[in-house]
């Protein structure tokens, strides 16, 4: 019976040293998958790869209940104000039959000047629109996750866009899922121009909602309101793409707010420029793609 | 011993893997493309919630392990480039060792004591993953976004908490049975 007894006592404080020694044992594999990711971020890409590959499909179906929930508020907060909706529209159609028109006349006046001057334009860009099926916003992150990867023809470095402006670029491809970073991410780091005065400065993300605007030249010319634009330094977008407008010139530097309404993301394009850039591996195609957008 | 129905057998296992499973919709929702204004803040420490009401209840449905892989997980979907993997993964095993050690004491108290450790934890796990992140790239980070997040997790708590508690096996007068290793301490083998 003592046998027993002290058999029994010495089973328990086996087990108890186990289980001591699984939470020590725990917290060393968490910090050595920290250390490996610290040492070899291509393996740490790879298996986000994989992860995201392997999430999106459920994410998508998790999503789907949820967007069908931020439809039907949109769609009660739109019902609301429908006449004032209305009233806006019809101004705003008035004001764009206007634009309309100089465009055209500047359309055409630009074929004819470029005719004049031999003007070769580069390669004509190619889109690819993807839907947008998961946040990848933390407090730490400022992205988003697409249902399109390599298998859609979608590269890291390109430029994702909405109808306002420029959102972010392609960081990660998997082969059907792809991760963006938006221009307010804190890795974030865009040439760009500010339009009125052709200053040349970079526009560097911060996490927040109005990323941070470092003027390579000079802060006088710059004031709130000013369109900013892609300059196409660096290579990897091409100019003129609309970023934003600047809302605060000061003391406290200057600060941008992005077009795209991040908030309220559902689909944008994947636009590859045929730009040789920074993070491009292979050399892009000579031939200019076929225009008109692929989609999904 | 008594054969087993299907019904029951199929019960032992849904019970069996509802909280890794919960703990899975909750890193997946965290990704979810939510418009709400303050919920979709709250998202990323859904899966702590869920850690931390599942180590309360029910310790040995969540083991060890599995908390490794859902934080590796959540890292990795989360994470944009630069980020360290695996801290989530520290944080919920640390949790789960906090809550499985003060489980007794945590079972029995009124509802407001437990959203406090609620709160205590939630704060400690927030506070980890952001010094790691400052630590791993070495520039500071505003702690403010996810001091947000943490608050609205924390007023989440008493809607979602409870009602994932439910999920815990009924045991007769809700006595701890033995089965529940995890809550005898070292002392209680007499």
């Amino acid at each position: 019976m003592a046998i027993r007894d002290d058999f029994e006592a010495a089973a328990g404080q086996v087990r108890n040293v186990v289980q001591r020694f699984a939470l020590a044992l725990l917290v060393v594999a968490a910090f050595g998958i920290m250390l490996v990711g610290k040492v070899d971020t291509v393996a740490v890409e790879h298996a986000r790869v994989v992860a995201l590959d392997l999430a999106v499909p459920a994410i998508e179906a998790v999503a789907r209940p949820v967007a069908a929930t931020n439809r039907a508020i949109a769609d009660l907060k739109e019902f609301a104000s429908l006449r004032e909706e209305n009233a806006r529209l019809r101004e705003e159609n008035a004001r764009l039959l206007a634009w309309q028109t100089a465009a055209r006349r500047l359309e055409n006046e630009n074929e004819r000047l470029r005719e004049l001057s031999r003007f070769r334009e580069g390669p004509e860009a190619s889109y690819i629109t993807a839907r947008l099926v998961g946040d990848s916003v933390s407090a730490y992150v400022r992205g988003a996750l697409l249902n399109v990867g390599r298998g859609g023809g979608v590269a890291p470095g390109q430029a994702v866009v909405t109808t306002e402006g420029l959102a972010g670029r392609i960081a990660e491809t998997g082969e059907n899922s792809a991760r963006v970073l938006f221009v307010t991410d804190v890795n974030s780091r865009l040439p760009v121009q500010v339009e009125r005065t052709r200053e040349r400065a970079i526009l560097a993300g911060d996490n927040s909602a109005q990323p941070r605007l470092t003027l390579l030249q000079t802060v006088a010319g710059v004031q709130p309101g000013d369109r900013v634009v892609t300059s196409g330094h660096g290579g990897s977008f091409p100019v003129g793409i609309p970023v934003g407008e600047v809302v605060a010139a000061g003391e406290g530097g200057v600060r941008v707010r992005p077009f795209a309404d991040f908030s309220r993301l559902e689909f944008v394009r994947v636009v590859d420029f045929g730009v040789a850039g920074l993070v491009r591996t292979t050399p892009p195609s000579p031939q200019p793609a076929p225009p008109g957008a692929r989609s999904r | 011993m008594r054969a087993e129905g299907t019904l029951a057998i199929l019960d032992r296992w849904g019970r069996a893997a509802l909280p890794g499973l919960t703990l899975l919709l909750a890193v997946l929702l965290t990704l979810a493309p939510l418009r709400a204004p303050w919920l979709s803040d709250a998202l990323p420490l859904l899966p702590v919630l869920v850690v931390f009401q599942f180590s309360l209840v029910s310790p040995e449905r969540l083991p060890g392990p599995l908390l490794l892989a859902a934080g590796v997980l959540l890292d990795l979907l989360l994470g944009g480039p630069g980020a360290p993997v695996g801290v989530s993964a520290l944080g919920f095993v640390l949790m789960r060792a906090a809550i499985v050690a003060n489980r007794r004491y945590l079972l029995g108290v009124p509802f407001p004591f437990l959203w406090f450790a609620f709160a205590l934890l939630t704060v400690g796990f927030v506070v980890l993953v952001w010094g790691f992140t400052v630590l791993w790239r070495w520039s500071p980070l505003d702690l403010a976004p996810a001091l947000v997040q943490w608050g609205v997790v924390v007023v989440l708590y008493p809607v979602l908490g409870p009602l994932l508690a439910r999920a815990r096996p009924r045991d007769p007068l809700n006595v701890p049975v033995q089965a529940r290793g995890t809550a005898r301490g070292p002392g209680d083998a007499s």
